[in-house]
């Protein structure tokens, strides 16, 4: 579904994907660790096309990355991404949030995305929130509502970039269990997070980065009992020990 | 005295409404054309095309960088020279309009810059196209940021209208001129041209100062 082939990218002379290589099959959930300034966010912006890059190869669910503007919007049609920000769309309801790319790009009727929008709005836990303006949402329910966004284009991959960085701790398990459920549906997911939870609880593998590449791949089982690298081994006594 | 004068003045007021009339019809033509042409210079300034940016930011800044008086000029005295000859009113019109742009292009282009890239790197990433993404999420975003300032520029339109008085337009200023050479008290007849001006713009001081007191997390 997303295949990284020796890719490479640098920001001037800072050199931030090294020789990134890595497939995450259909329906798999792999979450990406790694100190801050690891590229691990870089990477994920990749995938969808928010980032470029100089070298190397990236195909996503058949399309390879670099094409035209337009085989690039068809893409993103297909992933959806959830910022650590949310940047939900201020001057919008929430229900208008969900509802404007179905019908913009997706040239969906108003009246199906709607529809939809509902349906999703309601499968976050925001049936009553429909009419809000983000504004007026905590950021758990706001990133919620950011979820049920992408979700509303009907996407193939969904995408997370530290979804829950920007929240305050009671709402982080309003979001996970969000996303927990849409792993458990077997959407095709990269998750860039520190919630080791998380990572144990739905990942199929978990991924260590460092300096721009990929330190250390592998099963949660495997990734968190035996840790073969140092740096790995260094990181995860941070983030595990509360 | 002044009892009579200010009754003679008052004699005059067809000429007084004609100013009026003609100041806002000016006015708000200039500003119609004004605006739709600013908005595209502030997309262009705030766009990706550098190069496009760069020109029509040179041309803004010749425009904000040289008195509007002589911008007049040019378009009713020399213009006609390459053959290009236009009415008075006209004149007004395309000098009023220009000037308005190359304004209203600047504040619409600070309110582009100032909506959050995330938001159209969450638009782009939902398959917005470009047009799409400054259409429903940047735009909109941007004019609320920037109405307070755009209306106050609005006013000063009203109030730079009084310069086509010198090509010999009979705007609000110009009906002072005339009914001043009958009544020659200065003081009476301008102050009553100035109250005019005033009466026009107020509303508009009034809005933008009451939108900038309910900031912008107020959806309009």
């Amino acid at each position: 579904m997303i295949e990284f082939s020796s890719l490479n990218k640098w920001f001037g002379a800072l050199h931030v994907l090294s020789d990134i290589s890595l497939s995450v099959a259909k329906g798999e959930v792999v979450v990406v660790c790694g100190p801050s300034g690891s590229g691990k966010s870089t990477l994920i912006r990749c995938v969808n096309g928010l980032e470029p890059f100089q070298k190397g190869k990236l195909i996503v669910d058949g399309t390879e990355l670099g094409g035209s503007e337009a085989s690039l919007r068809d893409l993103r049609m297909e992933v959806g991404f959830v910022f650590q920000q949310f940047n939900l769309y201020p001057h919008k309801t929430a229900l208008e949030n969900v509802t404007l790319a179905p019908v913009h790009v997706r040239k969906l009727s108003k009246a199906a995305a709607e529809e939809r929008g509902r349906a999703l709005l309601e499968k976050v836990g925001l049936a009553d929130k429909m009419e809000n303006y983000p504004h007026q949402l905590s950021g758990g329910q706001q990133q919620r509502v950011a979820i049920a966004r992408s979700l509303a284009m009907q996407p193939k991959i969904m995408l997370f970039d530290e979804p829950t960085s920007a929240l305050d701790p009671e709402m982080i398990n309003e979001v996970l269990d969000v996303m927990v459920s849409l792993a458990n549906e077997g959407m095709t997911m990269m998750v860039v997070t520190h919630e080791m939870g998380f990572a144990r609880k739905v990942a199929d593998r978990v991924m260590f980065m460092d300096r721009g590449a990929i330190v250390e791949i592998a099963a949660p089982e495997t990734f968190f009992t035996t840790p073969k690298n140092d740096r790995t081994r260094d990181f995860l006594s941070k983030v595990l020990q509360h | 005295m002044f009892w009579m004068q200010l009754d003679r003045v008052m004699g005059y007021w067809p000429v007084l409404l004609k100013g009026i009339s003609m100041t806002v019809s000016l006015s708000i033509l200039s500003l119609m054309i004004g605006v739709m042409l600013g908005f595209a210079f502030g997309m262009i300034r705030a766009g990706r095309n550098r190069m496009l940016a760069q020109i029509v930011g040179l041309y803004v800044d010749f425009f904000r960088g040289t008195p509007f008086l002589l911008q007049v000029f040019i378009v009713f005295f020399i213009l006609p020279e390459i053959g290009i000859e236009l009415s008075a009113f006209a004149s007004g019109v395309v000098a009023l309009s220009n000037v308005a742009a190359c304004f209203i292009g600047e504040i619409v282009a600070s309110g582009i810059k100032a909506v959050p890239l995330g938001q159209s790197e969450a638009a782009a990433s939902s398959g917005f196209t470009r047009v799409q993404q400054m259409r429903h999420i940047v735009l909109p975003q941007a004019v609320r940021i920037v109405t307070p300032a755009l209306v106050g520029q609005f006013v000063l339109l009203i109030k730079d209208s009084s310069v086509v008085s010198a090509i010999g337009l009979l705007d609000l200023t110009r009906s002072g001129w005339v009914i001043v050479q009958s009544v020659p008290n200065g003081l009476l007849v301008f102050g009553i041209i100035g109250f005019s001006y005033f009466v026009i713009c107020y509303p508009l001081i009034y809005l933008s100062r009451r939108m900038e007191r309910r900031g912008q997390a107020t959806i309009l």
